[in-house]
């Protein structure tokens, strides 16, 4: 076989953060090969990638496409080279159809008029003869996620693409689509074409992929058969370290309800209500997990339950007291702390220094300050405290935090938020983008948080990490809680049917004996 | 060695970004068909320098002459023959920094507020009208028909209360006209930019309204305000405490610098000491943080707000009381305010950068106007300025460059990436 793509001893530096993403890295897939490419957060994947499709060139180092040199400078180059790129938000225009989405900028035309009826059945053909069936005439912002997918893959190949990068193809995908997207990638690469993807999730490598590059720190530290790795040695070498998989967590010991949501009514950014109707309830001493494909309201009903958007119906209690219309700061002073999902510019202020950030929520009191002056001896041993308590190594008090690394960050917000051990812990997302090492040590620190007699609703788009750590599991869809699951009773296959929104499971298993 | 390398490196760029400003702006003055060179000697001596400042190097030390045909040498900024420059560019930079610290409160509540110019003017007139009528209402209080023969107990009394009145009602008036764009950006989401900018024209369409009918005083070419009672005055130092120090004789810089340089220290504290100024500065950006920790954002932002009218106003109050002693027409577009605004900008907001900054832009601004009785528009020093402000900018870029440049890895640099393409093509 030969060589689809070779990379050769690519660099990329990026002067304005000091970051070198990607340091003499090589790389070669052969034609017809599924190539996976994992790696921690920052490991430089995406760069990479970013440099094979034009949006980025490299100081040095060069491609070879066919094993003859290339310049990519541009997505136009990368295309004209038979490169295709999904990226992992789609670049669709909701507006459209799904033959419009695809055929756009290549549509069709006589002297400038668009031959409408020969872009859709262009489209079909294509999607025909990729075993890819699409409706051509539904507009794009009435499919799903999977079927979005599925469109920006046919966009790629009407463009003749033979390599097809992706990026992150499974993050917004149910388990169901997920295998369904599987089974699509074979048959591409049973066409003769060359997929990489990029991904975090290892089962999917073992899977799908031929081989496996692993990235650590903007170097390739090593491409392997994909069969001849174990989860875990992918695990290791991503990591550099030997790390444990499994969550240890004993039986619940479940006390009084601290929270209680009822019939939620919440509106979206766009005014457009995101949650409809949802209750939930959370105890002292148990993980209420909430599992749901991201965009189902989940972030809205956290924001809510922590004041930081209206609630436009329904209640909240905590502790049998309603706090619908609470401030954050009354939430907070009862003894609800929370790990936001977006710590880069919610959960923490990264243009300042560490001593800033960890007293955001605790500094109108004393000994921090007295009369509203600082004093600032408390917050500096505050800042050590955590430091201490949590190893977060890099970080020093008083220091900037922006170089510090997500797993670092995401130890400052744990640090700040368990402290005084709160009753009630919200937490979205709470691993989104960390390394495995780091995320093993949120785990580790929720369960602890949780044996100590805290409250914990656990909202994660990952169903593993829900299934390993929630006591019990709501499933959200549409903006509402469709299911509350006792976790033992949970499978994959039950959440994700949920998660796509089938209220009746065994209606769910008819549909599927039928397609 | 670590603060010299920090302090190194945050001065590094304003000084290689005014060598740039120099010498981009050195195209504009070729093309006025004169020497950059000696128009920049002419710009700073006439700036910094003392009289009869001939050469950059006279900026530093200056040759004079004894009386009797020898010469000495004295240390310039301390040479005060005819009254130094540096004590006109004091009284010049006094408002300057004013208004530039109440840029940097508002900009550090995320507050892009340039509402300065308005907030300044409305401070000012407040000023002028308070320094005769609160006076007037004194006298007539006590019944005094003639404010010459007023007893001296009197008189002292009134100069240590009306000044305090006038700056107090002008700080009062300038954080109101600041409040309103802030309670309509936290309650509304109206864009303070454009609404900083309305009430600026309003102040100034109000004010020449003002001076031209209520408030005119007389029939004088120019319409002006009545002159503020002697009691009213900040007496600038050459007329009080250095009487007698000829450095002071020819500027009118007095306690309004002391003013400022307390409000200076009072806003560093304000800003890094207390939980209310941490509160509009965590507010700032995104304000996501602020509000995820619990703290009140609206409350901050309108009280930064306030802080930086009651700056601005203070500016115009002290520029009247101080120096102009009455309100001429044609004030109202001076652009005090805006200049307080690019000041704080190039200072970065901090606060010694502003005490840095605006004496430079003042002494600018003064070498700029004297250049007008040449040959040279008095514009240079804007463009200078503009120049400055833009390189300033382009901090990362200068930054990038230099460190390549000190590593000496520019060239190598960029002798590899031209030889990788030629390779690839």
């Amino acid at each position: 076989m030969s060589n689809a793509i070779e990379l050769q001893h690519i660099r990329k530096y990026f002067a304005s953060s000091q970051v070198l993403a990607c340091d003499d890295v090589s790389l070669s897939v052969e034609s017809g090969e599924v190539h996976a490419i994992v790696g921690e957060n920052g490991a430089g994947k995406t760069t990479l990638m970013s440099i094979l499709y034009g949006l980025l060139t490299p100081d040095e180092g060069q491609i070879l496409i066919k094993d003859s040199p290339v310049r990519i400078t541009h997505p136009n180059d990368a295309i004209r080279n038979g490169i295709g790129m999904v990226h992992q938000h789609f670049k669709l225009v909701p507006s459209f159809t799904i033959a419009q989405n695809i055929m756009l900028g290549i549509e069709p035309n006589r002297a400038g008029f668009i031959n409408v009826n020969s872009e859709a059945e262009q489209v079909r053909n294509l999607a025909e003869s990729f075993g890819l069936p699409v409706n051509p005439d539904l507009p794009v912002r009435e499919i799903s996620v999977g079927m979005q997918q599925r469109v920006e893959i046919l966009k790629i190949l009407q463009r003749n693409a033979q390599i097809l990068i992706l990026d992150e193809p499974t993050a917004v995908l149910t388990p169901q689509e997920v295998r369904e997207f599987l089974t699509v990638v074979r048959r591409l690469a049973g066409t003769g074409r060359t997929i990489l993807f990029i991904t975090h999730k290892l089962a999917e490598v073992k899977a799908i992929a031929d081989r496996v590059t692993t990235m650590r720190r903007g170097r390739n530290v090593g491409t392997h058969f994909a069969k001849d790795q174990t989860i875990r040695d992918m695990a290791n070498l991503m990591v550099g370290r030997v790390v444990t998989l499994t969550v240890e967590k004993g039986p619940a010991h479940p006390g009084e309800t601290v929270l209680q949501a009822e019939n939620l009514l919440v509106a979206g950014a766009d005014g457009i209500p995101a949650v409809f109707g949802a209750s939930l309830d959370v105890r002292a001493g148990e993980i209420l997990g909430v599992a749901g494909v991201s965009g189902n309201g989940q972030t809205e009903l956290v924001e809510a339950i922590v004041g930081m958007r209206p609630v436009d119906g329904g209640t909240i209690r905590y502790l049998g007291q309603n706090i619908t219309h609470a401030l954050v700061r009354e939430r907070r002073e009862a003894g609800l702390a929370h790990i936001p999902e977006d710590r880069l510019t919610t959960g923490l202020n990264l243009t300042t220094n560490l001593d800033e950030n960890v007293v955001v929520t605790s500094y109108q009191h004393k000994p921090y300050s007295q009369q509203g002056i600082f004093s600032f001896a408390p917050i500096r041993a505050l800042a050590q405290e955590i430091i201490d308590k949590f190893a977060i190594k890099s970080a020093r008090v008083g220091e900037p935090i922006k170089t510090l690394s997500g797993g670092n960050l995401q130890k400052i917000v744990l640090g700040r938020e368990l402290k005084g051990d709160p009753k009630l812990i919200i937490a979205n997302q709470p691993t989104r983008g960390l390394d495995v090492g780091s995320i093993e040590f949120v785990h580790k620190t929720l369960i602890e948080a949780r044996d100590k007699g805290a409250a914990v609703l656990l909202v994660s788009v990952e169903l593993d990490e829900i299934l390993a750590l929630s006591d019990r599991i709501a499933v959200m869809f549409a903006g509402k809680v469709l299911a509350v699951l006792d976790a033992k009773e949970a499978t994959e296959e039950k959440l994700g049917l949920l998660m796509a929104g089938s209220l009746e499971l065994h209606e769910a298993n008819a549909e599927r004996a039928h397609v | 060695m670590k603060a010299l390398r920090q302090t190194l490196d945050s001065i590094s760029i304003p000084i290689i970004a005014i060598l740039l400003g120099l010498a981009a702006s050195s195209i504009f003055v070729a093309l006025a068909n004169v020497s950059p060179i000696e128009t920049y000697q002419k710009l700073f001596c006439e700036g910094f320098g003392p009289r009869g400042c001939q050469n950059f190097g006279d900026l530093l030390f200056f040759q004079v002459s004894n009386g009797d045909g020898g010469t000495s040498t004295v240390f310039s900024p301390l040479y005060g023959e005819g009254g130094s420059r540096i004590a006109l560019l004091l009284e010049q930079a006094t408002p300057l920094i004013l208004t530039a610290l109440s840029a940097a409160v508002a900009f550090q509540a995320g507050m892009f507020s340039i509402g300065m110019d308005g907030q300044f003017v409305m401070g000012a007139i407040t000023a002028a009208f308070l320094g005769y009528w609160v006076p007037d209402q004194i006298y007539l209080l006590v019944g005094v028909t003639d404010p010459e023969a007023a007893p001296i107990i009197l008189k002292t009394i009134m100069h240590g209360v009306v000044p305090l009145i006038c700056l107090g009602a002008a700080m009062l008036v300038g954080a109101i006209y600041s409040w309103i764009p802030g309670y309509i950006k936290v309650k509304l989401n109206v864009n303070e930019l454009i609404s900083t900018i309305i009430f600026n024209a309003i102040a100034v369409q109000l004010i020449t309204y003002l001076v031209n009918f209520p408030m005119r005083a007389d029939f004088n070419n120019i319409a002006r305000t009545r002159r503020i009672d002697d009691t009213a005055w900040l007496i600038p130092f050459n007329r009080g405490i250095f009487q007698d120090v000829e450095w002071f004789s020819g500027a009118r810089v007095g306690v309004g610098l002391i003013i400022a340089l307390i409000a200076a220290g009072l806003v560093w504290f304000y800003l890094r000491r207390t939980t209310a100024g941490y509160e509009q500065r965590m507010t700032r950006g995104t304000s996501l943080f602020a509000r995820f920790g619990g703290i009140p954002t609206g409350r901050a932002v309108l009280r930064a707000m306030l802080i930086s009218g009651a700056l601005s106003g203070l500016a115009g109050a002290i520029a009247i009381l101080g120096v102009e002693r009455r309100v001429v027409d044609g004030f109202a577009t001076g652009g005090t305010g805006f200049d307080g605004v690019l000041v704080a900008i190039l200072a970065k907001e901090s606060i010694v950068g502003i005490l840095l900054v605006a004496p430079f832009f003042a002494g600018l601004n003064l070498g700029a106007t004297n250049l007008q009785f040449g040959d040279l528009p008095r514009q240079l020093g804007g463009i200078i300025i503009s120049f400055i402000i833009l390189f300033n900018a382009m901090e990362d870029f200068i930054r990038q460059r230099l460190r390549a440049l000190l590593r000496g890895r520019y060239w190598t640099r960029k002798s590899s990436a031209t030889s990788g393409e030629s390779t690839a093509v």
